[in-house]
Formats: C-alpha cells, sequence, structure tokens
C-alpha cells in the first residue's frame, strides 16, 4: 500500500514538473516579447531592457530555468506582471470559485445521469430509451460557450430571474453549472446505463430476484453498487476535461476563477502568471486522479492497491 | 441488415417463433436503434456538411463584403435567408465559407492525430517494454492534464494560423486513438499469423507494418468520427474565445463570439451560427455512435472493450 502509494506520487510529480517545464519552454520560445507588452507602444529601448533586467529576461534561457527551479522548491513562482503580486497568490485567490463550479458540475450531473442511466438500463432498447439518447448526445453536441449565452439570454435577459455574470450570490452558479452539466451528461450517463445492464443480466441478480429481493432494491443496492467504480473512474478522468469547460463558461459568465485569469494572462503575456496557472491547475487534476485512485478499495472491498497493475 | 429473418408471406414456419417475437427481441431492436442513429446522423450531418462544400457554387453574396446601410437585418429579409451581421455581411454565407475552414481543420486534425495515435499506440503494443512504458505515461500525463490552457498557450504564442490549429487539435486527440490502438494490437499480437510471419523470418517492424496494422486500421476508425465531433467543438471553443483562425474567412465560434454584443437586439447573430454547430456535430456524434452500436452487435466480443 505505501509502497504503491509512493510510486503513484512519484508518477505525480514527474507530471507535474514535465508539464510545468513544458510550459517554461514554450512561453520562451514563441515570438513576442512581454517586456514591451508590460511597457505599453511608448517605451523606449532603454525602458525595455531596464524591464527585461528587473524580470531576468536578460539571462539566458538555461539560467532563467535553474532560477525558476530554485524558485520553485521554496514555492515561489515569480511576481506576476499585471497583477504586481505573487503569481502563485493571485492564482490561488481565484481557485475557490474554480473549484465550486466544478464541484456543483460534477455534482449536478451525477445527479442527474446516475437515475437517467439506470432509468435508461432498466428500459433498453425501447423508442423511449433511444429518445433519451439521443437528447443527452445533441446536449454533448452543443457548444458550451454557445449553451451558455442562449442560457444567459433567457434566464437573465429576457427572463430577469438569474444574475448574468459575476460571483454576486449562490444564483449565479446556476447557469454556469448547468452549461457544464448539460455537455457532460451523456458521458456519465451512458456508462451507467452500459455497467447497470450488465449488472442487471448477471447470475447474482436472479438469485437476488428469486429470493424475493423487490426490484427496487434489485436495481438501486445490488446493481448500482457494482457500478460505483466505472462511475468514479469517470468523474476522476474526465476532471481534466471538465476544467476544459470551466475555462471556457468562466469567460461566458464572467466567472472569477481561474479559466477567466488564463486567458488574461495570455493577453498580455503575463509569463509567470500563466506558469502558476497551468502548475496550480494540473496539480489539482492530478491529484483528484490519486484520490479517485485511492478511492477504490472503499467501494470495492475486493480491488487491493498495488497488486493488479 | 433487414430485420425480417424469415419470409413472412411463406405460410409454415418450422418454428413456433414467430416474425413478431423476432422483431421485439433484443438483438432486433438494438438493430434498429443502431439504424436510426444512422440515418439520423447521416440526415444532420448532410445538411450542414453539403451545403458548406458547395459553398462556393450556391448562389450567395461574398461573405466579406460589406453594407452599412443593410446591417443587423432580420433573417428572411431582401432574399437574406440567414440575416445580415452587424457590418451588413449576409450571414448564411459567412457561416457556410466560415465552415469550410472549420470543417478542414477538423478533418485534417483528425487525420493527423490518426496517424500519430496509430504509429505510437501499435509501437507501444507491439513492442512493450519500455516502449510501452513511455508512451503509456504520456497517454496518462496529457489525458489528467486540463489541456484547454495549453492550447489557448500555444495558439496565443504562435499565432492563430489553420496549420497550427490543426496541430493543436491534433496534439490534443491522439490518446484516444493510440490508446485504442495499443489494446487492439496486444489481441492482435497473440494471433497465429503473426507468429507464423515470425517465423518466417520477418522483421518486427514489417509485421507490424504490413500484418498486424492493416488488421486493427478498421476497428480503430470507428473513434474517427466521434474525434471529428470532438475537433470541430474544440475548433469552435477556441476560436470563440480569439484563439481561432482568422483568415480567409472567421470561423464558427469568432461569428459567435463578434454576435455576442448584439444578443438582445439581433437574436440570430449568436443562435444561428450555434444551431449549425450543434446540428452537424449531433449528426457526426449520432453516425459514429450508430456506427460503434452496429459493429458491437455484430461483433460483441472483439471491439467491446476498447469502444
Amino acid at each position: 500500500m505505501s509502497k504503491y502509494l509512493a510510486r503513484r506520487l512519484g508518477q505525480s510529480l514527474l507530471t507535474v514538473f514535465l508539464t510545468i517545464s513544458t510550459v517554461f519552454v514554450l512561453v520562451r520560445l514563441a515570438p513576442g516579447d512581454p517586456a514591451s507588452a508590460y511597457a505599453g507602444p511608448t517605451a523606449t529601448s532603454d525602458d525595455l531592457a531596464r524591464i527585461r533586467e528587473q524580470f531576468g529576461l536578460d539571462k539566458p534561457l538555461i539560467s532563467q530555468y535553474g532560477i525558476f527551479l530554485r524558485d520553485l522548491l521554496t514555492g515561489d513562482l515569480g511576481t506576476s506582471y499585471s497583477f504586481h503580486s505573487s503569481a502563485l497568490d493571485v492564482v490561488l485567490d481565484r481557485m475557490p470559485y474554480t473549484i465550486t463550479l466544478s464541484v456543483a458540475a460534477i455534482a449536478v450531473t451525477v445527479a442527474v445521469a446516475v437515475p437517467l442511466g439506470v432509468w435508461m438500463a432498466r428500459r433498453a432498447d425501447t423508442s423511449r430509451e433511444l429518445g433519451a439518447n439521443v437528447l443527452t448526445i445533441a446536449g454533448q453536441s452543443m457548444p458550451d460557450f454557445w449553451t451558455g449565452v442562449m442560457l444567459l439570454t433567457v434566464f437573465a435577459v429576457l427572463l430577469p430571474v438569474l444574475p448574468a455574470s459575476g460571483f454576486t450570490s449562490w444564483s449565479g452558479l446556476i447557469l454556469p453549472t448547468v452549461t457544464i452539466a448539460v455537455l457532460q451528461l451523456a458521458l456519465i450517463s451512458r456508462l451507467v446505463r452500459r455497467e447497470m445492464t450488465t449488472a442487471l443480466a448477471s447470475p447474482y441478480i436472479t438469485v437476488a430476484r428469486s429470493r424475493g429481493v423487490s426490484e427496487r432494491a434489485l436495481t438501486w443496492r445490488y446493481a448500482l453498487a457494482n457500478s460505483a467504480v466505472p462511475l468514479v473512474t469517470a468523474v476522476g478522468t474526465r476532471f481534466a476535461a471538465l476544467l476544459n469547460g470551466v475555462v471556457v463558461v468562466e469567460v461566458v459568465f464572467g466567472w472569477p476563477g481561474v479559466g477567466s485569469l488564463v486567458v488574461r494572462a495570455l493577453e498580455t503575456r503575463d509569463y509567470p502568471l500563466i506558469q502558476a496557472t497551468v502548475l496550480v491547475t494540473a496539480t489539482l487534476a492530478i491529484l483528484v486522479q490519486l484520490l479517485v485512485d485511492l478511492a477504490y478499495p472503499l467501494l470495492d472491498p475486493r480491488v487491493r492497491l498495488g497488486k493488479a497493475a | 441488415m433487414t430485420t425480417t429473418v424469415a419470409d413472412p408471406a411463406r405460410p409454415e414456419r418450422p418454428s413456433a417463433v414467430t416474425t413478431r417475437q423476432l422483431a421485439r427481441s433484443t438483438a432486433a431492436r438494438q438493430r434498429r436503434s443502431a439504424r436510426i442513429k444512422l440515418w439520423a446522423g447521416a440526415v444532420c450531418t448532410a445538411l450542414v456538411a453539403l451545403p458548406v462544400a458547395l459553398a462556393s457554387l450556391l448562389p450567395l453574396p461574398d461573405p466579406n463584403a460589406q453594407d452599412l446601410s443593410r446591417r443587423r437585418l432580420a433573417p428572411f429579409t431582401d432574399g437574406h435567408l440567414f440575416g445580415t451581421d452587424q457590418l451588413g455581411r449576409d450571414l448564411l454565407s459567412r457561416l457556410l465559407h466560415g465552415g469550410q475552414v472549420s470543417l478542414s481543420v477538423g478533418i485534417l486534425a483528425v487525420i493527423v492525430s490518426g496517424l500519430i495515435g496509430i504509429a505510437a499506440g501499435s509501437t507501444a503494443g507491439y513492442f512493450g517494454g519500455w516502449v510501452d512504458a513511455v508512451v503509456s505515461r504520456f497517454l496518462e500525463a496529457q489525458l489528467a492534464l486540463p489541456l484547454l490552457m495549453m492550447l489557448l498557450l500555444v495558439v496565443a504564442l504562435f499565432g492563430p494560423s489553420v496549420t497550427v490549429i490543426t496541430c493543436v487539435i491534433a496534439v490534443a486527440q491522439w490518446p484516444e486513438v493510440a490508446r485504442l490502438t495499443r489494446s487492439l494490437v496486444l489481441v492482435e499480437r497473440e494471433k497465429p499469423y503473426v507468429a507464423a510471419a515470425r517465423l518466417l523470418g520477418m522483421r518486427s517492424w514489417s509485421v507490424l507494418a504490413r500484418h498486424i496494422v492493416p488488421n486493427i486500421v478498421r476497428p480503430a476508425s470507428l473513434v474517427i468520427l466521434l474525434l471529428l465531433a470532438q475537433a470541430v467543438l474544440l475548433e469552435s471553443a477556441l476560436s470563440f474565445l480569439g484563439a481561432g483562425p482568422q483568415r480567409p474567412f472567421a470561423t464558427w465560434g469568432r461569428i459567435i463570439s463578434d454576435g455576442q454584443d448584439y444578443i438582445t437586439t439581433s437574436w440570430w447573430l449568436v443562435t444561428l451560427p450555434g444551431l449549425v454547430i450543434a446540428l452537424l456535430v449531433v449528426g457526426v456524434n449520432l453516425l459514429g455512435d450508430g456506427l460503434r452500436d452496429r459493429v458491437r452487435t455484430t461483433k460483441p466480443t472483439k471491439l467491446a472493450k476498447g469502444a
């Protein structure tokens, strides 16, 4: 167990390290100069040279990388060019908003997709099931930013019942959450349907039924319990994809999270801020994945970590 | 694909099972679902893809011709089927010409990611060992990362040209193909014909390229339609965020983000482009889904795992 944990932690750290190094190189390989973006069009070449020196951009790439790694170990990700404060702090300030939105979106998706998938499995291959299937596919096929804009127009402009943007009250969470959930619904409900169809046809269900267990208990307690591991796996592996959706939706709804922050940081070529955002979100996504893996033995007592894989 | 197993005109059947019962069996119903999905998907896809492909042949105004006196005309006025935009350009013409860019980016990206994915996946599956370890680590790492930020970063840094965006989408999608190919090759390499080819003294590379890969291309290509749907959505999301191609024509995401400011007065500027994207992507998704279902009902053992 502890050996398994150590190996997984090592792999996760390696992934984060490779990601952040890729971003570091990518940002600096690209054309475009943060100093001129920072100083504006009126800056003289002396100004630019001074700014480069101040940000350490005049040093060779390899020593910039060395300094970056040294600072990284002490938790210092540099100072944001546009916020003039610690890049890590800027990102961490925004993080709760992104996490709130992601958790709400996952919760709503699972709360709708699980009953829907169970229903679809019980009515497998009927016209109504096909209809529900096509509807979820339609939800998956709508561009998330478009769904967001349409929901905004209907529920915040035409019928002003919900706030249009930002985080003013908890009701501001509704529209962004729905937008993301519509996109994720198809995948999770299809998964639940597949697992449930297999489970409902297995011998242990027939045995339980012959012992007089009610259909309701068969479905929800017997069959669904066996779908928990694939379901949690899917939620875990989809978390990174979910964060992608969160970036777009944050921009549409003016949500003050990391997604809208990174779009702004890219426009101003704020290197430290870009690096900090990628580092924090990558760490979050990988951490979620790790937690999901560690949760398997709790969901299914037959699983022993480190033995199977 | 016909569901009637027995000829209904023949009065005597050797079995007590009626045609009616056969038509209601699970297999028949599954085939019917798959067929409906295929048809609906083909119709939706054709509704968008054909006009897009024929855009330059259709009698449409120039997509970039501005006419400031005819700004934001509602649909169906003055021969503008979809109305005009904030600069008096014909929306339908813009959508179809922009669609050419969106669709070709999507198709190119899927081809590139398919090639990378099949190469990496089959190498990893066939040779195993450290090659497999490296490829699999890459796959896992990429699937675990919120990629859109990285993609935005690359586009923002290297400029929103069609080439850059195609590569970016291809890089985002190759893990799906590679994972599927790898699992297919793992099954395939244990088969007798591979052992025979080895016994004949063929080199590993030619066994892989000339015997194994041709056998897995067909099942692996099943994901292509689903990937194409994702590629179109990804391209539109990138161009919505301002990281899409702008020459020669603005693509769908950009048209929507431009129209956003006029949503309260001119609903069609956002609604219609979104419906066009959704129709195309629904069509492609249904086609891909139907195809997968059909293969699964005919050959249940081989593909159920990978897809």
